[in-house]
């Protein structure tokens, strides 16, 4: 009988084992950037102790799932190891898991009841448990008539909210009925994410056509998109960024009737500059693109880049010409709790 | 009964069923995944609604992935599904499979 074992790739010898096993299998990926990630592995081994199958987890996302069917049913190691890996989130209370794959192995995952999001040539991406994409965008709110409206939306990350994340908004609740304004779920930033929803939320409370919601899982997530928070190799930003633009396009906007995106052009960083290329290639012509060139205050472009090394460096006075009073004030307030943050290791550089 | 967690039972492995049972206020909403779903898909959906009504659950949302589980195995998983979603699998009910 297989067996159901923990690994534990601390261990230098189990670690060349486990990667041996999923170099056979044509995973070839060991990057300490990826393997880093991983919270937990476990492993099948045989009756005569031979390592058969590995699968691991790394928050709520599934990886390096590999099985050798040699000496047993199509299938069923494959069903053991995810059983295995679900029973594990479950006990740690996570009910709802991610999974990235080659396209190729989709329909087995599909078998084993989770749901396509999206797909590219080389990758997939589904999702399987409870609370789903369905429930995440049951739980937005609307207005009437909303299908024949106009309709925009716009992702922001706003670490922390700026002028220009402003007069972005703005621009899009002029020329638009609804505006839904996305901010990005993943706790990696210097500001926290329940601080940068209050900060957006502020920052446009009076713009009455403005709907500030979370982007949950699906939009620029550490599940769907891990190269926005990690630094990434090209091929593998150009996969990410079509699986978040697939998802947006087929699923987030057509059951909100979304029929704009609004993107700031991004001078300075690589991932975001990727990004939007991408959106423009996947979106256009279905939903229009607009690309607003970046705004400036005194020749200054804005960004909240430069919002964050002002914090480090205590420049308050910089700071003003390039915030809104709501994120002023909050910066104001908790300046000492941001720069320790900071000198605690938070990176400020990204995004 | 009331739904404090989401509660799951079962495997994804042959002759098994996964059942995931969470809040809900439209009746038993169930999402089945079945390779047989054309055949038995009615009556897995039976076997599950009947076991939670007796188990006094009227609204949940029930996320099923079969592998060909014979009914007494789909009450089973249902009932302790049911116990762990309810946070009360120190009282089995086992007179809700008779």
């Amino acid at each position: 009988m297989d067996q159901i074992v923990d690994l534990y790739l601390s261990d230098q010898a189990v670690q060349t084992k486990w990667e041996r096993l999923l170099l056979k299998l044509g995973l070839s990926n060991f990057s300490s950037r990826e393997v880093n990630t991983i919270d937990h592995t476990l492993g099948i081994v045989d009756d005569e102790g031979q390592l058969v199958g590995t699968g691991s987890v790394s928050g709520n996302v599934l990886k390096y799932i590999g099985v050798c069917n040699q000496g047993a049913t199509p299938g069923s190691r494959f069903n053991q190891i995810v059983t295995a890996l679900q029973q594990y989130q479950f006990n740690r209370k996570i009910f709802h898991n991610f999974v990235f794959t080659k396209t190729q192995y989709s329909i087995s995952f599909q078998h084993l009841g989770f749901t396509e999001l999206a797909h590219t040539e080389q990758a997939a991406f589904l999702e399987s448990g409870t609370p789903d994409v369905n429930d995440f965008l049951a739980a937005i709110p609307r207005i009437p008539n909303q299908s024949s409206k106009k309709v925009a939306a716009i992702v922001m990350n706003a670490n922390p909210f700026t002028l220009g994340h402003r007069q972005l908004v703005q621009l899009a609740s002029q020329e638009n009925d609804l505006v839904y304004v996305f901010v990005v779920a993943t706790d990696a930033s210097l500001f926290k994410t329940s601080e940068r929803m209050q900060l957006v939320k502020k920052g446009t409370a009076d713009l009455k056509n403005v709907l500030v919601v979370s982007g949950g899982d699906y939009l620029v997530s550490q599940a769907t998109f891990p190269a926005y928070f990690l630094k990434t190799p090209d091929d593998l930003i150009k996969t990410q960024t079509t699986i978040d633009a697939r998802v947006f396009k087929n699923i987030i906007a057509p059951k909100l009737s979304i029929n704009r995106r609004y993107l700031g052009t991004e001078p300075f960083s690589h991932t975001t500059n990727f990004y939007n290329k991408s959106l423009i290639n996947e979106l256009s012509p279905q939903i229009k693109v607009k690309v607003v060139p970046r705004f400036s205050n005194n020749n200054q472009v804005i960004t909240a880049t430069q919002v964050r090394r002002l914090i480090k460096v205590g420049d308050l006075e910089a700071i003003k010409l390039l915030v809104p009073a709501t994120t002023m004030d909050f910066i104001k307030g908790n300046q000492k709790i941001l720069q320790t943050r900071i000198q605690k290791g938070m990176n400020i550089n990204g995004n | 009964m009331e739904i404090k967690t989401i509660g799951v039972a079962g495997t994804l492995e042959s002759s098994d069923i996964q059942i995931m049972i969470s809040k809900g206020n439209d009746g038993i909403q169930i999402d089945l995944d079945s390779e047989v779903i054309k055949a038995y898909g009615d009556q897995i959906k039976k076997v599950i609604t009947d076991t939670l009504n007796k188990f006094g659950i009227n609204n949940a949302k029930v996320k099923a992935t079969d592998k060909g589980a014979l009914d007494c195995v789909i009450a089973a998983r249902t009932l302790a599904a049911a116990q762990r979603a309810t946070e009360t699998t120190d009282k089995p009910e086992l007179e809700v499979l008779q």
